[in-house]
């Protein structure tokens, strides 16, 4: 039984490994487990070229292969008969390719060592069942995981779109978004990262299904499947990271051995050990304001479709929370309300510290928070000791030439949503609470004692 | 050839495929379910499907050329045995159980890196069995990285 190679997509997920087989032309074959095999239109496929090897040799001696490899779905193997074609070292095959190896070395501390040398294009010639692999009758699914339909997808974003536009201010829209993400698609773990006061960074600023909420935790651009989708402005999906990171352990050990320098890999926000990752970045005319990354510790939980649904997701929420932040920057205050009652009061007394040359802010002995937000959030309990005023407006924060805010796109209200959220995470006692549009009040159910250090 | 602890290694319950070539250099490959190493590590016997695609069977019996590719799934150390045909027969029944054990410490393996769910390959033809023994002719490293490829005996 033969089989068309685009109803084989699932295949090149790089779930299972593939198998290479080769020969040179003195007739000694070969044998090669390769990472991953990407599909590109139904008469062909590539592979990755990262290192010489002995495959690679054979090829240019001999251009006939034979590709072994496995549909994840039921475990039935197939055999793809193949002739290379040319190599790729730029363009859209090749850059595909390559952010997924990027993404995935940048966690392992490969930058640079473990990067594609060029994305191999290979002619199918005839695809064929593997005897000895016959598949099982039903295809397996992730838990939760919902079958494709256009018609559910379409609703979903509808509602989605609905909800994100009751939104009020730019807390409720994110958490609009990931409520929604979860609701209406299942996917658990999630988090919305804008971009940082550095350039070239990405802050956490909303997340959700995670035990700790990560509020404030920066990325770099470039690193981890966040960090290469911001970099790139194109969006990943890793069907298969457990396998992948294998692969690039694997290579940093030989390089190491070699005497090779890896980077110290990162510590990134998200899952301790995921398995499937999903990305996207939120442009809008041609600026990055963020990035959507999407999680689950299951292999093989998002497939390509999910991937495109939720680009179509992200043009609207990029779109949506750079609306909100230019809106609730012009807004003029509103009368103040009364906020709601502190829940804790704890009436300990809580020492902060401020850093000045590092910018940062240090809660009994704790981190919390650095750079701008730290310079508010000194500002504003500097002001309650001096004055004992608790409420204060975007705006007078804005006019406030000692906190050295950009006079272009400030990012003012993202900046202070995320000095909420940390006190959110760190401090019970501690709130800033909005009390009108444009307008918020200093909580404490603490003693507060603050200390300046350099 | 194969010392004491590569032989610890090759017959732990690994990934392995053998690769062949026909006459007119188009290679052919079929999984293998077990490999046993004899004879002080000059001989390997690959344990074969019988249900895998002839091609590898003829072109065995045609030039004898081989290719014996093994990986740990947990960490991705691979080796490749190269060697030639001495003999091809059914594996004997009292040989199941070897093989067959083999066989379920790779799916061990797999449990460990959270494959389990993407491969219960009960439908798999696994055995019974076509034992093919080879002179071991050289032996590479293929774990991933910059030294893939390199001579280890």
């Amino acid at each position: 039984m033969s089989l068309g190679l685009e109803q084989l997509t699932p295949c090149f997920q790089g779930i299972l490994p593939s198998m290479f087989f080769t020969c040179s032309s003195d007739g000694t074959p070969n044998a090669a487990f390769l990472s991953h095999v990407e599909y590109i239109d139904p008469s062909h496929v590539a592979l990755s070229f990262q290192f010489f090897n002995k495959s690679r040799r054979n090829i240019a001696e001999n251009p006939y292969a034979l590709l072994r490899v496995i549909d994840p779905d039921n475990n039935q193997g197939w055999a793809l008969r193949v002739k290379f074609e040319r190599s790729e070292t730029f363009g859209p095959i090749f850059d595909r390719m390559s952010l997924r190896i990027e993404a995935i070395a940048s966690y392992a501390g490969l930058k640079g060592i473990f990067k594609l040398k060029s994305a191999d294009i290979y002619l199918v010639e005839s695809v064929e069942q593997v005897p000895e692999e016959p598949g099982r009758q039903e295809r397996w699914s992730a838990r939760g995981r919902r079958q494709p339909d256009a018609v559910f997808t379409i609703k979903a974003l509808q509602e989605l779109s609905a909800r994100m536009t009751a939104a009020a201010n730019l807390d409720q829209l994110l958490q609009s978004i990931l409520s929604g993400i979860k609701e209406y698609f299942g996917f658990s773990h999630s988090m919305i990262l804008l971009a940082g006061e550095k350039p070239g960074t990405l802050v956490t600023i909303a997340s959700r299904g995670y035990p700790q909420g990560g509020a404030g935790a920066e990325v770099r651009f470039g690193e981890g499947i966040i960090g290469v989708v911001a970099e790139a402005q194109q969006p990943i999906r890793i069907a298969g990271l457990v396998r992948g990171m294998l692969y690039a352990y694997a290579a940093k050990k030989r390089a190491e051995e070699r005497g090779w320098q890896p980077q110290e890999a990162v510590r990134l926000p998200g899952l301790e050990n995921p398995a499937s990752q999903l990305g996207v970045p939120l442009v809008v005319a041609g600026e990055l304001i963020g990035v959507l990354c999407i999680e689950s510790e299951t292999a093989y939980r998002f497939h390509e479709e999910d991937k495109n649904t939720i680009q179509l997701l992200g043009a609207s929420l990029a779109i949506a929370i750079q609306n909100m932040q230019r809106r609730e920057a012009e807004e003029e205050p509103e009368a103040a309300r009364a906020p709601a009652p502190l829940r804790t009061a704890s009436g300990k007394t809580r020492q902060v510290a401020f850093y000045r040359s590092d910018e940062v802010v240090m809660l009994d002995g704790d981190y919390l928070i650095r750079s701008l937000p730290a310079r508010i959030f000194w500002k504003l309990l500097q002001t309650y000791k001096r004055e004992g005023r608790a409420e204060f407006t975007n705006r007078e924060l804005r006019l406030d030439k000692s906190l050295g805010l950009p006079d272009f796109k400030d990012n003012l209200e993202t900046r202070l949503l995320l000095l909420r959220r940390r006190l959110d995470e760190k401090a019970e006692d501690i709130r800033l609470v909005p009390v009108g549009r444009g307008r918020f009040a200093l909580q404490l159910g603490c003693t507060i004692e603050l200390v300046e250090k350099q | 050839m194969l010392d004491k602890p590569l032989t610890e290694f090759l017959e732990q319950g690994l990934a392995i495929h053998i690769g062949t070539r026909n006459d007119a250099m188009r290679p052919n490959g079929a999984r293998v379910t077990a490999v046993r190493v004899e004879d002080q590590g000059r001989h390997l016997v690959a344990f074969v499907p019988s249900a895998a695609t002839p091609g590898v069977f003829d072109d065995l019996r045609a030039n004898g050329q081989a290719a014996i590719s093994f990986a740990r799934p947990t960490d991705d150390r691979a080796v490749q045995v190269k060697g030639e045909l001495i003999s091809l027969r059914d594996a004997d029944p009292s040989e199941e159980a070897f093989v067959l054990g083999q066989w379920r410490s790779l799916i061990g393996e797999l449990d460990a890196i959270g494959l389990a769910a993407l491969t219960s390959t009960n439908t798999w033809l696994l055995w019974p069995c076509v034992a093919v023994k080879i002179r071991v002719t050289a032996i590479f490293s293929q774990t991933p990285g910059p030294e893939a490829g390199s001579v280890l005996s």
